[in-house]
């Protein structure tokens, strides 16, 4: 069976019928908002059931369009959380990314500004790691960027896409080794993103990650996973009854190769590792538990079949 | 609203050159500052790295009175005041608390201010000067440059005086010969138009 990431929108009237729908069908659901009347679903479903969710959808004016990112946490790294980086740029790309179904975090360096001066310390370089992609949003400066980047990457052993003032070209030529993604011509700016050529430029941030995270999704394709973080995610939920306390947005968040699970580590860890998935396999048996340099969360990371030889 | 009649971007970089440009339209726009400024250079070398800003202003408003946006009328011991413009509501309280004390200015709605106070007390009462905007357009105008120049430039020197301001910047200690740049510059604005 074929997950595919999708969002729902449609009419906050027997939306329940659908979430059961989803999960009847072997989908999961990934994230539920309510606004106002709308409920917005984001979702893994099978790809043979598309049409059925449709037609049931229907009636109750619902709309089902593919999101690609569902399923994935990205980091947007801003150079700072100063005026000058915010709300535009950073919030603008951020919040257009979410929109495509990824659960965006922004991070916001303490010192990422200046040429000479900019640093990443081992807190922001840990934070980053724990996320499937980042996105760099630099400066308009092809002189700064070439300096300052070196230093910037350093430790990240995760997908980048870098965007920055200078052409797609120009980003290739200094950025040296080569990262994974680039966007020109989106540097820092102080205006709204609301014209049609600037909203273009954001789609085109958000094909450059899709293009990035598929090449990674094919890679994990080779040696799947021993489990799919979106039923790991079911089984705590079904599992954990603390996990419905949490008032986060996400009180799971699913990543590519694992979860977020936002409980305190100290205390839920050693629950989670012994929690039974299927007859005699635990999560501890697939799963590498970590701290997590968020807050005190907890990071699960999946292993892959070669390592377990499980499949569940 | 009249528009700025020399703005330049001076910089090696083509295209960063560029987006500050836009940048500075757009923070200058948001400040409500094109009104201000009569001419602005920036100069930008990102290899320095140095940020410079020269410009001169336009003749500053004067000071906002009271019969500039209100009528005030005197009865035996009572003068109301008829406000047109909410602006400058706040500070007119203000001062009139200062000057009558809380007990004697009462507000019965939004527009009207009533003062009980004798003749001798209010007679220049018009003439009242309630905001002096040129006192706060210099925080305004260094405010809104430290806004346009790139972020992590902390090494900082800036003036304004005689309708001229400047502001340097750079993230390392500013080079000696930084006067004569900022002449330099100056001298770019006075050839211009």
């Amino acid at each position: 069976m074929i997950l595919v990431p999708v969002t729902y929108k449609g009419g906050i009237y027997q939306h329940d019928e659908i979430i059961d729908l989803i999960e009847d069908l072997g989908g999961y659901i990934i994230q539920k908002h309510i606004i106002a009347t709308e409920v917005v679903l984001q979702a893994l479903v099978p790809k043979e059931d598309i049409e059925l969710i449709q037609r049931i959808g229907k009636p109750l004016t619902g709309e089902l369009t593919p999101s690609p990112l569902v399923g994935t946490e990205i980091a947007v790294v801003s150079m700072s959380l100063e005026i000058h980086h915010l709300p535009h740029a950073s919030c603008d790309l951020a919040e257009y990314i979410r929109r495509f179904g990824a659960k965006t975090n922004m991070v916001g360096l303490a010192r990422g500004f200046g040429k000479r001066i900019a640093q990443l310390n081992d807190e922001e370089r840990d934070v980053i790691n724990e996320h499937d992609l980042a996105v760099y949003l630099l400066g308009n400066f092809e002189t700064c960027i070439e300096q300052k980047f070196g230093v910037l990457r350093r430790g990240i052993d995760i997908p980048i896409v870098v965007c920055g003032g200078p052409s797609r070209e120009s980003l290739q030529e200094i950025i040296d080794p080569p990262v994974d993604g680039y966007v020109g011509n989106v540097g820092r700016f102080m205006h709204r993103t609301k014209e049609s050529e600037e909203l273009d430029k954001l789609e085109e941030v958000v094909g450059e990650i899709t293009r990035v995270l598929d090449r990674r999704r094919e890679d994990l394709a080779k040696d799947p996973l021993s489990i799919s973080p979106a039923r790991l995610m079911d089984t705590i939920n079904e599992k954990v009854d603390a996990i419905h306390e949490v008032l986060s947005p996400t009180p799971i968040t699913v990543q590519m190769a694992g979860l977020r699970v936002k409980l305190p580590y100290d205390q839920y860890a050693r629950i989670l590792k012994d929690l039974v998935i299927e007859e005699d396999v635990t999560i501890g048996d697939i799963v590498d538990i970590h701290p997590s340099r968020m807050r005190d969360y907890i990071l699960l990371k999946v292993r892959p079949f070669s390592e377990t030889n499980i499949m569940v | 609203m009249a528009s700025i009649e020399y703005f330049e971007v001076e910089c090696p970089e083509k295209t960063g050159g560029r987006y500050y440009q836009r940048i500075a339209d757009v923070v200058l726009l948001d400040h409500n500052l094109i009104r201000v400024i009569r001419k602005i250079h920036f100069f930008i070398d990102p290899r320095v790295p140095i940020f410079v800003a020269v410009g001169i202003t336009r003749k500053m408003p004067g000071p906002v009175r009271l019969r500039d946006f209100s009528d005030v009328s005197v009865q035996d011991d009572k003068v109301t005041i008829s406000i047109g413009d909410e602006t400058y509501l706040a500070k007119l309280l203000e001062s009139l608390w200062d000057i009558f004390g809380k007990e004697r200015v009462e507000q019965p709605d939004r527009f009207t201010v009533v003062i009980t106070a004798g003749t001798d007390e209010t007679k220049d009462l018009e003439d009242l000067v309630v905001d002096d905007p040129s006192l706060s357009i210099y925080k305004d105008l260094i405010y809104a440059l430290q806004v346009i120049q790139p972020e992590g430039f902390k090494v900082r020197r800036q003036y304004y005086g005689d309708g001229r301001f400047y502001l340097v910047a750079s993230e390392d200690t500013l080079p000696e010969d930084i006067d004569d740049l900022v002449r330099e510059k100056f001298a770019l604005l006075e050839e211009s138009p």
